[in-house]
C-alpha cells in the first residue's frame, strides 16, 4: 500500500526492501492459518512471508504494553482530529516513552505496529515520521534509513498536495513546525554525509549512484514551493497586511488556505525557503522569499549564535545600542570582541565566531557518484567545504575595513586635523590613509529600514555610526553626535521615590514617646484634634488622583 | 540617498525578466536562455540587474551542466561595478566549488581569471584606486581585458562612477591631481570627466569643489532625551496635593 500513491519526484528506491508482499502477510495476523496441514507443499514466496509474519507478530507481542495503549490512543485522537489529545500525545507521551523504553534504541518499525491501527496508512506515514526523527537525533542514520526518511516524508507531502482537496487532518502546530524543520534538518544532514566520499562502502557507493532525485535541492525546494503555493500563503500575508476582511482573506486564500494544517504548513515554508536557500548561498533570495513576513523575534533557540553575530556586527559597525544586549554580550565574547574592534589582529576572533554561528552551509551539488572517473578525480582534488569557502568571501570584507578601528580612535580626538599630521601619527603613508578614510566611510553606511520599506530587501542608505567626517582638500573635519545628558528620567525617578517615601512616612502612625503620666493626659487631649487634620489631607488628596490632561 | 528597491528592481527591468525573477520559472532550466540574453543586454546597454544575474547563477548551481564560463565571468565583472552593493561576494557565494573538468579541449577559463577578477574587487572595496588601475593595465589581467571587458560597455566609465561615489561621500573638495589619480585620467580628459559631472574646479589652487550631498556635510549632533507627558503624571499631581 506504500507503493501506491507516486511520489512525483523520483523513480522508485525499493531496490533494498524485499520482495515480500506484506498485503498478503498481514491479512490475517494471529489466526491459525498458519499451521493448517492440509497444504503440505508451500511454495518460496509464502514461505517467506509466512516467516515474516511470524517475526513481526513476536515483535509484536515484544513491545510493551504502555506503548501499545498509548499507539492505539494516539491513533484514535488522530482520527477524531482531537487536537487537545494529540497535542497531549504528540507532545509529552511521546517524549515520556522514547525515554522510558527507546531512548537508545528506535521505535518498533511501522509494519509491526501496523495491526494495532488497523494498517491506516496516513497514521503510518505519520508514525513514519516520528520513527525517523527519533532515528536521527538519538542514533545515527544509516543509509537506508536516510533514503526511507526521504520517501516517507514524499509519501507525507503527496498526500497533503495531490488528494483531491483538502486533507480532513488536524494536527498540533509545533508538529507541523517540526515536520518542515525536521524534513530540511534531514536534507542538510544528507548532503554533509553525502559530500564526504572517502568513508563509503561499496555498497553505499552503488545505492548512491543510482540516487536519482532523492533529497535533491530541487525536490526539497518543490516541496516548500508547494506548500506555499496550495496555502496561498504570500496572498493571505498581504491581504492581512493591507487590512482586508476576515470574508475576503477566505475568497482570496480558497479552500486549502482557510485550513489552519494547510495555512500553517504554507507559512513555516516560507521559513524553511529562508533556511535553504542559505544554507545555499543564496542570501538574497532567502531575503526576497520573507518579504510577506514580519519578523518579530521568533528565533529563540539559538540565542548564543545570535549574540555571537552581534558581536561580529557592532565590532564591524560600531554603533549605539541597547544596553542590555550589549551587556549579555560582553558577558559572553568580551574577549573576542576587544579583539575583533582592533582590526587585523582581530582576524582569528572573527572566524571562530562566524564558524560558530554560521549556517550549516551546504553544497548543492553532490560529488559525481554516477561516474567513477569523475569520482576519483573528485577524491583527489578535493573541492573546498562550502563554509569554508563562506568564511574566507566573509573574512575578505572583514579585511577591507580592517583599518577603521584606528582611524576612529584617531578622530574621536579632534575636530579638525591635517591629513598629513594623521599619517604621520598613523606612521602610514598619507596617500593610503586618505584611501583608507574612504573606506571608513563607506563602513559607516549602511542600507536600513528608514521608512515602511516592504520585505528585508528595502531600505535606504543612512550612517550608523556615531563618529562622522568630511575631507575638505586635505582637512579632515569630524563631527560626532553625543548623547545628551538625561536628566529628566532620572530626575523623575528620583522624585517619585522621595514621594513614595514621604507618603510611607505620612501614612504611618506617630511613633509613641515613652511617657510619664503627665504627659499621657496632655496626650489624650491632643490626639483626637490632630487625627482630624490627617484626615482631611486624605480627603483632599483622592480628588487629585489621575486628572491630569495633556495641555 | 541611495535606494535598496532599485538595486532589487532596477527600471530597466522588463516585465518577462521581473515574472521569471520573482517566481517559480526561475527554477526552470529552460530559462536559462533568456536570462543569459538579458545579461548581454546589459552587457552591451550599460545596464544592470544584480538579481537577474544571480538567478544564472543559480540555475548553474542546480543544473551544473548548463555552466557557461564566459557567462559567469561577465556577471562577475558587472557586478564590480555595483560596488558598494555587496553584489560581488553574492556571486561568488552561488559558484560551488566545480570538480575537476575532465574536458581538455575546453579548459575552463574562470580559475585562472577569477584570482585577478577578485583581486580587482578587493583593491575597490578597499578605495584603493591607484593600485586598482594598475593591476587593471597590467600583464595580469591581459586576459581579462583583451576577452572579456572590451566587450563590456561603458566598463572603465563605470568604474570611475564607483571611484565618484567613494570621493564624494568623503570629500567636500579634492585636489585634482589626486581625483585624477583616482579615476585614471589626466589633462583635458580629466577637465572633461569633471566638467560633465558638473563640479567646479578652481584654476588657480587646481582644487575640485564636490557639491553637497548627504554624505559630505556633517554636523554634530546632541540626542535629547524626548520626555513625553504620561511620564510626568505622577509628579504633577503629588504637586498638586502637597
Amino acid at each position: 500500500m506504500a507503493q501506491q500513491r507516486k511520489a512525483l519526484w523520483e523513480a522508485d528506491l525499493d531496490e533494498e526492501l524485499h520482495d515480500v508482499d506484506l498485503n498478503i502477510a498481514i491479512g490475517n495476523y494471529g489466526q491459525n492459518g498458519l499451521y493448517d496441514d492440509a497444504q503440505p507443499r508451500i511454495d518460496e514466496p509464502t514461505l517467506l512471508a509466512v516467516q515474516h509474519q511470524v517475526a513481526q507478530q513476536a515483535a509484536l507481542a515484544q513491545i510493551p504494553d504502555a506503548v501499545k495503549r498509548f499507539i492505539v490512543h494516539f491513533h484514535q485522537a488522530v482520527l477524531d482530529n482531537n487536537l487537545s489529545e494529540i497535542t497531549v500525545a504528540y507532545e509529552s507521551g511521546w517524549n515520556r516513552l522514547t525515554e522510558k523504553f527507546y531512548a537508545k534504541t528506535e521505535w518498533p518499525e511501522a509494519e509491526i505496529i501496523a495491526p494495532l491501527v488497523n494498517d491506516d496508512q496516513i497514521f503510518l506515514i505519520l508514525y513514519r515520521e516520528l520513527y525517523y526523527r527519533h532515528v536521527y537525533s538519538r542514533i545515527q542514520p544509516d543509509i537506508d534509513d536516510r533514503f526511507h526518511s526521504y520517501e516517507n516524508s514524499c509519501e507525507l507531502f503527496n498526500y497533503l498536495l495531490n488528494s483531491d482537496g483538502p486533507v480532513p487532518l488536524e494536527l498540533p502546530e509545533q508538529w507541523l513546525w517540526d515536520i518542515i524543520d525536521e524534513f530540511i534538518y534531514q536534507f542538510q544532514s544528507f548532503c554533509v554525509w553525502r559530500s564526504k566520499v572517502k568513508p563509503k562502502t561499496d555498497e553505499e557507493l552503488m545505492l548512491l549512484a543510482d540516487a536519482g532525485q532523492a533529497w535533491s535541492s530541487y525536490s526539497v525546494l518543490n516541496v516548500l514551493y508547494s506548500l506555499i503555493q496550495k496555502s496561498k500563503i504570500n496572498e493571505h500575508l498581504t491581504a492581512l497586511q493591507e487590512g482586508k476582511s476576515a470574508d475576503e482573506i477566505v475568497e482570496i486564500v480558497g479552500e486549502y488556505g482557510t485550513k489552519p494544517l494547510y495555512r500553517m504548513l504554507g507559512y513555516f515554508s516560507l521559513i524553511g525557503l529562508l533556511r535553504v536557500h542559505s544554507l545555499l548561498g543564496d542570501f538574497t533570495l532567502a531575503l526576497k522569499v520573507m518579504e510577506s513576513v514580519e519578523l518579530n523575534q521568533k528565533i529563540n533557540k539559538t540565542a548564543d549564535r545570535m549574540y555571537a553575530l552581534f558581536a561580529v556586527c557592532n565590532a564591524l559597525s560600531p554603533s549605539r545600542v541597547d544596553d542590555n544586549i550589549s551587556n549579555t554580550m560582553k558577558e559572553k565574547y568580551g574577549e573576542q570582541f576587544t579583539k575583533m574592534s582592533r582590526g587585523e589582529e582581530g582576524i582569528p576572533a572573527f572566524e571562530e565566531l562566524f564558524l560558530y554561528a554560521c549556517p550549516k552551509f551546504i553544497s548543492a551539488n553532490p560529488p559525481p557518484y554516477e561516474d567513477a572517473e569523475l569520482l576519483q578525480a573528485h577524491i583527489e582534488e578535493l573541492p573546498v567545504e562550502p563554509a569554508q569557502r563562506h568564511l574566507s568571501l566573509f573574512l575578505s570584507d572583514v579585511r577591507a575595513q580592517a583599518p577603521v578601528p584606528t582611524l576612529r580612535s584617531f578622530l574621536k580626538l579632534y575636530t579638525s586635523l591635517d591629513a598629513k599630521k594623521l599619517s604621520n601619527f598613523l606612521d602610514a603613508d598619507e596617500e593610503e590613509m586618505v584611501q583608507q578614510l574612504m573606506v571608513m566611510k563607506q563602513a559607516s553606511r549602511s542600507i536600513s529600514r528608514v521608512e515602511n520599506e516592504k520585505g528585508l530587501l528595502g531600505g535606504q542608505m543612512i550612517s550608523t555610526s556615531d563618529l562622522d567626517f568630511v575631507i575638505d582638500e586635505n582637512m579632515v573635519h569630524i563631527a560626532e553626535s553625543t548623547v545628551g545628558r538625561r536628566y529628566a528620567g532620572w530626575f523623575i525617578r528620583n522624585t517619585e521615590h522621595a514621594q513614595r517615601v514621604y507618603d510611607t512616612v505620612h501614612n504611618s502612625p506617630l511613633p509613641i514617646p515613652p511617657k510619664s503620666a503627665s504627659q499621657v493626659k496632655a496626650d489624650a487631649a491632643a490626639a483626637p484634634p490632630s487625627a482630624a487634620p490627617v484626615s482631611q489631607r486624605t480627603g483632599q488628596r483622592v480628588a487629585w488622583g489621575g486628572n491630569v490632561k495633556a495641555a | 540617498m541611495v535606494s535598496a528597491s532599485t538595486w532589487a528592481t532596477p527600471s530597466t527591468r522588463t516585465e518577462l525578466i521581473e515574472n521569471l525573477v520573482s517566481g517559480v520559472d526561475r527554477y526552470n532550466p529552460s530559462n536559462v536562455g533568456i536570462l543569459e540574453d538579458y545579461l548581454y543586454h546589459q552587457i552591451r546597454s550599460e545596464e544592470y540587474d544584480c538579481l537577474a544575474n544571480l538567478a544564472i547563477l543559480k540555475l548553474y548551481q542546480f543544473n551544473p551542466d548548463l555552466y557557461n564560463p564566459d557567462v559567469v565571468i561577465n556577471i562577475l565583472i558587472k557586478a564590480l561595478t555595483s560596488l558598494p552593493f555587496p553584489d560581488f561576494n553574492l556571486c561568488i557565494s552561488l559558484l560551488d566549488e566545480r570538480s575537476a573538468s575532465t574536458n581538455p579541449d575546453e579548459p575552463d577559463p574562470l580559475p585562472l581569471l577569477l584570482p585577478v577578477l577578485t583581486s580587482l574587487h578587493n583593491l575597490l572595496q578597499q578605495c584603493r584606486f591607484p593600485a586598482f588601475w594598475t593591476l587593471y593595465r597590467s600583464e595580469k589581467a591581459e586576459s581579462l581585458r583583451d576577452n572579456y571587458t572590451v566587450e563590456c560597455v561603458g566598463f572603465e566609465d563605470s568604474v570611475r562612477e564607483v571611484v565618484i561615489r567613494g570621493v564624494k561621500a568623503a570629500f567636500k573638495s579634492i585636489r585634482m591631481e589626486r581625483l585624477g589619480n583616482y579615476l585614471n585620467l589626466s589633462d583635458e580628459d580629466l577637465n572633461g570627466y569633471v566638467a560633465k559631472l558638473g563640479w567646479s574646479i578652481e584654476a588657480s589652487t587646481g582644487v575640485v569643489s564636490i557639491p553637497p550631498n548627504p554624505d559630505n556635510q556633517i554636523e554634530s549632533t546632541v540626542v535629547q532625551e524626548q520626555i513625553e507627558l504620561p511620564q510626568l503624571v505622577k509628579v504633577i499631581t503629588h504637586t498638586q496635593s502637597a
